[in-house]
């Protein structure tokens, strides 16, 4: 190789701390020329775009689910994801007895939303929910992902405390004949894999609500129905 | 994209995820080599891409590196956060195995990765290593020196006219 010249001390600088090779006191006084010096910080980030393409010769690999569902887990409850209420419960079983035939589409229409287009199955999708209260502000209590390899839902319970030990947390599936379906317990400030009963798994689609209720312990004393108030409500979605 | 991961928008992070994450989380799995690190890392990263997407600047990066770059700072940092001796103590894994490339890989290199590597390989043996080695496991030089027996101001010298000529080569 023909003899290149040598960087400038700055440039030097820059494509070191891209490299990653500096102390850490080094690496915050980078940070902070990074933040005060708009050229130095195209200089690190001219490198490591340079340097990027060494992590292309890495085969990517499929992060587990669970990651995702940290991820939502994690991230604060400032957007849109709270559109179903309560409303959406009542109305996705009035709709769904009235269109309980439907096979391949079937549009929902809550008050004044834009129809939401339920799809059939799709066989060995991950799916996840973000289930969100019904009272108040639209935050998430539980999140919820389908696993079709284990066949489990992993749901986590964002609810801290269990602040009211006379109830419980019933998880239900609400799938577009609109016929609630028991899937268990959800114990306050947990994660756990709830393994699906084969009769269930075709309720687990894309579209389907995700909703839980409380309810005296031992569950909701019908098999078919809460009895107790809905404190959230999410819908499954593709991942 | 980024842009509607910076107004708040989780379908747009989703759909960032879908098409990066297993690549991220290959970075995270060579730079740790711990599963369940990994997945603790990958997990920061991309709530760390949630937080900071508003700072994302198309002109100066493109979304792949800039993502890349969280998820290699991400985990280095948890390599640090075990200590000097996890990343200072490996003086026989200075060889990389699949830090090198191979023939496939050869016939396929073009492009940006393409050129890279091929840059890469016209610096001397010991200068590639140690490059590629402070890339995937973000090892200072102070470790560095102390892995290889080497004064420290040898090792970094090494490694300015290294990145130097990477340069030169990369702009011809």
């Amino acid at each position: 190789m023909s003899e290149a010249p040598d960087l400038t001390e700055t440039e030097a600088f820059a494509a070191e701390h891209a490299l990653g090779v500096l102390s850490s006191a080094e690496r915050r006084k980078a940070e902070l020329r990074m933040a005060r010096e708009p050229e130095f910080a195209a200089l690190v980030e001219a490198w490591r775009q340079r340097l990027a393409p060494m992590t292309d010769q890495l085969a990517p690999v499929q992060p587990p689910y669970s990651v995702w569902a940290a991820v939502l887990k994690a991230l604060p409850a400032n957007d849109n994801a709270s559109g179903l209420g309560l409303r959406f419960w009542r109305g996705a079983t009035a709709a769904a007895t009235t269109l309980a035939a439907a096979s391949i589409a079937l549009a929902v229409f809550v008050g004044a939303r834009p129809p939401v287009i339920v799809q059939p199955p799709a066989p060995g999708q991950l799916l996840d929910a973000s289930l969100v209260s019904q009272s108040g502000a639209p935050v998430p209590l539980f999140v919820a992902a389908y696993d079709p390899v284990r066949k489990a839902l992993i749901v986590t319970s964002l609810v801290t405390s269990n602040t009211d030990p006379a109830h419980v947390h019933e998880l239900w599936v609400i799938p577009s004949d609109g016929k609630p379906r028991p899937l268990g317990i959800i114990k306050p400030g947990t994660t756990q894999a709830m393994p699906m009963p084969e009769k269930y798994l075709p309720s687990l689609a894309e579209g389907s609500a995700l909703a839980v209720s409380l309810e005296p312990p031992g569950g909701s004393p019908k098999v078919d129905a809460p009895t107790g108030p809905i404190t959230a409500v999410g819908k499954l979605a593709k991942i | 994209m980024m842009s509607r991961v910076a107004s708040g928008e989780r379908a747009a992070l989703r759909q960032l995820y879908e098409a990066t994450s297993a690549k991220l989380f290959a970075v995270c799995l060579r730079i740790l080599s711990d599963r369940e690190e990994a997945e603790d890392v990958l997990q920061e990263v991309y709530v760390t891409i949630w937080r900071r997407a508003d700072r994302f600047d198309a002109a100066r990066a493109s979304v792949m590196t800039w993502v890349s770059t969280i998820a290699r700072n991400r985990s280095i940092d948890r390599l640090r956060a075990r200590g000097p001796l996890a990343y200072a103590d490996q003086v026989e894994e200075l060889e990389i195995p699949d830090g090198q490339i191979g023939a496939e890989a050869l016939l396929e290199a073009k492009g940006e990765e393409g050129r890279l590597h091929n840059c890469l390989s016209e610096l001397d043996d010991r200068t590639q290593k140690v490059i590629r080695t402070a890339f995937f496991e973000g090892v200072t030089y102070d470790a560095l020196a102390r892995r290889m027996g080497t004064p420290l101001g040898t090792v970094k010298s090494w490694v300015r006219r290294g990145l130097a000529k990477l340069k030169g080569c990369l702009e011809r």
